[in-house]
């Protein structure tokens, strides 16, 4: 056989292997995808008999407008200069007053001081800022450390010890608990008076009163969430690296030892490198998953912070904006397209040659 | 110090690590098995104690209502079969289809390979909430049953994650081994089921697990789907349809004993499939 | 002539559905509450009927108690234009919002029974002139106090939420004193979602604040009593209520309050069997009353409940709106009244000897639940939810300091203006 030929064979292998694969993407994915990106076009009402009408960009328009104003400063009729707050901070024009209100209303995001003057960013819909900005944030944080503890838990987890079966039992545990009933377990640890767990033992050691509101008080807040989800997906993590670690020869380090490098060069030299597919794969999907987090930002934020998936949530079943629900999807799907290239490519562990 | 205290040390060390972890990993599930032991009542003492106590005299009291209630519960029972039965038919289709791809994108050239796992990976990038409404869609139309409805579209994000995972897995095995098969006379099919397989064993196994927990806990497809057909409701659409005597009332405690029960099973099947890891790594040594 | 005609298509109509109705049987299905108890009487109601009608069969379908999920799986049925389920068992705030969906009950005979019911409820879930729910069962804002303690230190149950502040104050710092440091004046709804609008809206129409919109559709919020009675709310946080009380919703309050843990609480009549039960701190010691009134010189209670709507997707239209009707009226409600405590919206069962003994506050009560304040869902409808979220943002923004009352309403304000397009008006009074 030529080697064209061995080549060809191998290509119609390939594309016959990947059949099943794509006729179930065909049959269940294409209808559904397809039907977001066109929704999202449209200001379709979600549950309703009144025709969508195509409306363009309109719904991206309004998820993404910023604006940037100056806020002039209160002047003192009697003195001539700025007002000075009972703060003693100089006092500002209140957003309200500088922010555009037609065609679209703006609302105030966030302000910031910029050689002595005072500027506000608004948007239209300051809500889905806010979301993206949560979820990133919750994304960098909760991803990093479960990548991290699940290394370390991997790590110890694959040295040989007694009790190592029990112990992989164990390390599932959390990511076992049913979703929606471990957010319910959380949100009564969190409980603002002491029937719950961190305010008991806070209270116990001397820290606060026993009245910590984890889950209203705006610092707390993502703080509380991002634990949470360190807890419930560290174990996803520590799987996918101890399954990475396995496929490592022991050949390996036995040449290692025998150059006499120690252990942390053996991490470095060796594991590391070699962990670097199944790794990145792990992170692919982590970030994936973080980036789409709704449960846990549904039962214990509700409606007092959004994810960008419980925002799109609240928009298609409360307030039924199917259209603009569509285009936060596709948002979010661009977003995660984003960080997934980023880490192939970051990783190098592009699989084309 | 003498090599042998140096040893016990770095032992003791070592153990201790491992306990912080254990301790890490389990206390908010024992917050949840003592949550469950209580009775309303208890539940609402503060400070919160560390067993159920009785709230007037402070001893010990432990309560197993809310168990009785969880094992009364029919729907619950059945939820076990059906969650059982749809994460199991998930997870083997994911795995099949999955590792049939994952040898193409993992160890075959082809055209269209970056593409291929970009597509595949773009199934499970929306949130499930928006793809909801078209996917109700698709099954009414194609009038499945609602077990199978949950089967094929868990594949939505069981698919995507066993081709990802074991591609990677599969590409990191040396090349050599394929080759030396081929020189064998093996086709390139018999390769991947006589060596690759058995060499990934460990992986398939992991990912095989991770991705039927993740079936397991799927909720919302799970509500919809269901919603009509009550005798195909999985544990987690089962849990949240518990209730307490008045509208309202969120029965707590029961809540948490189902959580208690539904994730020993797991713990179970963990246990069962850690020979099968063993297994399979023992079988990649010696044929490696 | 055309008028015969049109009578004729009419009855021959009739003749082929009910020829087809009894036919053969026909199978209807509610969609409804899941509930223990109350999942169990809606089954023996639909047991009474089918006895009543051998040609029927009823199934019983139980939903989520979580009003969000619940609503979105509605929501993915009426989408799908479904006959999968014939009777929908609604929110007091749905109506509006679906009425599209529903088929017009003054069609199906129900005008002979409306006028036994709560004129608000009615007028709540008539939609442009159609009655697209029956009132099922109702629901309203009451004020849970400790009667022992308003004993101990001498208080009598507050009118007035001056006098209700001052209450909860001295309970509070006399238990605290006492040893009690778990120990809070009041207990109420305060997290960011649905009851928050509830709470708020009592306090604020209480004061002589409106209701938002009122029902002929103007926007009223933005009045000096609204913002007076945030800012009260907003005092409260910390002083008489727990800090986290930005974060209650109707369970934890009442775990707090059963506890006994807590002077008042503000709550739904659910949780008055529930305090009773062996081992709760609170058994025998506490009662019920009207909320305190505010600048109005009334108390207010927000309209909560339940209703069922018939869809207009169900093949047996003419057999589930009489179903609904059934279950709608004197005989399943009565059962449910005696043996669930649900709140009946038939006037006259106020009046029975066997309602009024299983729960004794209905007959005490009866003016609170006649007077409940609806929420402003038909006069914003199909725009309520959001209405609703904004609201509950605004309020929650003041409670947790974010925002200051006056500018937090006046953002409502605009946004009401551009979401609804009504005028600025001045609020309804009680």
């Amino acid at each position: 056989m030529s080697s064209g030929n061995l080549a060809r064979e191998e290509q119609k292998l390939a594309y016959k292997l990947l059949i099943p694969a794509f006729l179930i993407l065909i049959t269940i994915a294409v209808y559904p995808l397809g039907q977001v990106f066109y929704t999202s076009f449209t200001d379709k009402t979600f549950a309703t008999g009144r025709e969508a009408s195509f409306i363009g960009l309109e719904n991206y328009k309004t998820l993404l407008s910023v604006t940037i104003k100056e806020l002039p400063p209160v002047v003192d009729e009697n003195t001539g200069e700025q007002k000075i707050g009972e703060d003693g901070q100089p006092v500002f024009e209140r957003p309200i007053r500088v922010l555009p209100r037609r065609p679209e209303l703006y609302r105030p995001v966030f302000e910031f001081s910029f050689f002595s003057n005072r500027f506000v960013v608004g948007a239209i819909n300051p809500d889905f800022l806010t979301a993206v900005w949560n979820t990133i944030i919750f994304t960098v944080f909760s991803v990093f450390f479960e990548t991290l503890i699940g290394l370390g838990i991997a790590l110890v987890v694959n040295s040989e010890f007694k009790g190592r079966g029990a112990m992989r039992a164990v390390m599932l545990v959390p990511w076992a608990v049913i979703t929606v009933v471990s957010a319910r377990m959380w949100e009564w640890m969190f409980e603002p008076t002491r029937t719950g767990f961190f305010n008991m033992i806070f209270e116990r050691m001397g820290v606060g009163d026993g009245n910590f509101s984890f889950l209203t008080t705006t610092e707390l807040q993502l703080p509380s969430l991002i634990a949470v989800d360190v807890w419930k997906t560290t174990p996803f993590m520590a799987l996918l690296i101890l399954a990475g670690l396995q496929l490592i020869p022991n050949e390996l380090y036995e040449a290692a030892r025998v150059d006499g490098a120690n252990k942390v060069k053996q991490f470095f030299s060796i594991t590391l490198p070699l962990l670097k597919p199944s790794l990145a794969v792990a992170l692919v999907f982590r970030t994936l998953d973080a980036l789409r987090v709704f449960d846990i930002f549904q039962v214990l934020l509700s409606q007092k912070r959004y994810s960008m998936a419980s925002y799109n949530y609240f928009q298609l079943i409360q307030a039924r904006k199917m259209g603009l629900a569509s285009a936060v999807g596709v948002i979010i799907f661009i977003v995660i397209f984003i960080f997934a290239v980023t880490y192939i490519k970051m990783l190098g562990v592009d699989t084309d040659e | 110090m003498s090599r042998e205290s140096a040893d016990l040390i770095k032992k003791t060390l070592f153990y201790l690590v491992l306990l912080v972890i254990v301790f890490y990993l389990l206390f908010p599930f024992y917050w949840a098995v003592n949550s469950s032991l209580k009775t309303e009542p208890q539940l609402s003492m503060t400070p919160a104690t560390f067993v159920p106590r009785d709230p007037e005299t402070g001893n010990l009291d432990f309560h197993f209502g809310n168990y009785k209630q969880v094992f009364s519960d029919a729907q619950f029972m059945r939820g076990l079969v059906n969650s059982t039965i749809v994460a199991t038919c998930t997870t083997f289709l994911a795995l099949l289809a999955g590792s049939f791809a994952a040898f193409a994108l993992g160890k075959l050239r082809f055209k269209g390979k970056q593409p291929s796992l970009y597509i595949i990976l773009a199934m499970t990038m929306f949130p499930q909430v928006t793809v909801l409404t078209g996917l109700y869609a698709v099954i009414n139309t194609l009038n499945m049953g609602a077990r199978l409805s949950m089967i094929i579209t868990y594949l939505l994000f069981t698919l995507p994650f066993t081709t990802w995972v074991l591609t990677s897995f599969f590409s990191e095995l040396p090349i050599e081994i394929m080759q030396s098969a081929q020189v064998d006379g093996a086709t390139p099919f018999q390769t991947f089921r006589m060596i690759l397989l058995p060499l990934t064993a460990p992986a398939l196994v992991t990912t095989g697990l991770l991705s039927f927990i993740q079936a397991w806990n799927e909720y919302l497809f799970a509500l919809t789907f269901t919603a009509i057909d009550v005798k195909a409701r999985t544990v987690p659409v089962a849990i949240q349809l518990f209730s307490g005597e008045f509208a309202r009332q969120e029965p707590f405690g029961a809540i948490m004993a189902a959580a208690v029960i539904v994730t020993i099973p797991i713990v179970v099947l963990v246990l069962v499939f850690q020979k099968k890891i063993v297994a399979g790594l023992t079988a990649g040594a010696v044929k490696g | 002539m055309r008028k015969s005609l049109v009578l004729a298509l009419l009855l021959s109509m009739i003749l082929v559905v009910s020829g087809s109705v009894f036919a053969e049987k026909a199978e209807i299905t509610i969609a409804g509450g899941s509930v223990g108890q109350e999942l169990e009487l809606t089954k023996e109601a639909a047991q009474m009927y089918m006895e009543e009608h051998p040609d029927v069969k009823v199934n019983v379908l139980d939903t989520p108690d979580l009003a969000t999920d619940r609503l979105g799986l509605y929501l993915q049925f009426l989408e799908a234009e479904s006959p999968k389920v014939d009777v929908y068992q609604v929110d007091v705030i749905w109506p509006g919002d679906l009425a599209e969906h529903f088929l017009d009950l003054y069609n199906y005979g129900a005008k002979d029974m409306v006028d036994d019911h709560f004129q608000a409820i009615v007028e709540n879930n008539t939609v442009d002139g159609r009655l697209v729910a029956m009132p099922w069962f109702t629901d309203a804002g009451l004020l849970y106090y400790r009667q022992d303690l308003l004993d101990k230190y001498g208080y009598d149950v507050p009118q007035t939420w001056q006098e209700f502040e001052r209450t909860a104050k001295a309970i509070q710092e006399g238990e605290r004193a006492a040893g009690n440091q778990d120990f809070y004046g009041y207990v109420w709804q305060g997290d960011a979602y649905e009851g928050l609008t509830c709470n708020a809206l009592e306090f604020i129409y209480s004061n002589g604040g409106g209701t938002i919109v009122s029902p002929d559709k103007k926007i009223t919020i933005n009045n000096e009593k609204a913002i007076e009675a945030i800012d009260m709310a907003s005092d409260w946080v910390g002083y008489i209520s727990p800090p986290g009380v930005t974060g209650l919703a109707e369970e934890s309050a009442r775990k707090i309050w059963e506890a006994g843990n807590a002077a008042f609480m503000r709550n739904w009549p659910y949780a008055y069997p529930l305090g009773n039960v062996e081992g709760s701190a609170i058994k025998g010691k506490y009662d019920v009353a009207p909320l305190p009134a505010g600048d109005s010189g009334k108390s207010a209670a927000t309209l909560g409940g339940w209703n069922l709507a018939v869809s207009k997707y169900s093949e047996h239209p003419e057999v589930a709106a009489d179903f609904a009707l059934f279950m709608a009226g004197p005989k399943v409600q009565k059962l449910r009244a005696v043996k669930g405590s649900f709140n009946p919206t038939i006037k006259s069962l106020y009046q029975d000897e066997e309602v009024l003994e299983a729960s004794p506050f209905f007959g005490s009560l009866y003016e609170v639940f006649t007077n409940a304040v609806a929420r402003p869902s038909t006069a914003t409808a199909p725009r309520y939810n959001e209405v609703s979220r904004l609201f509950f943002q605004a309020v929650h923004s003041v409670l947790t300091d974010e925002m200051e009352a006056r500018t937090a309403i006046e953002y409502l304000e605009l946004d009401l203006v551009d979401l609804l397009g009504y005028e600025i008006g001045e609020p309804r009074q009680p």
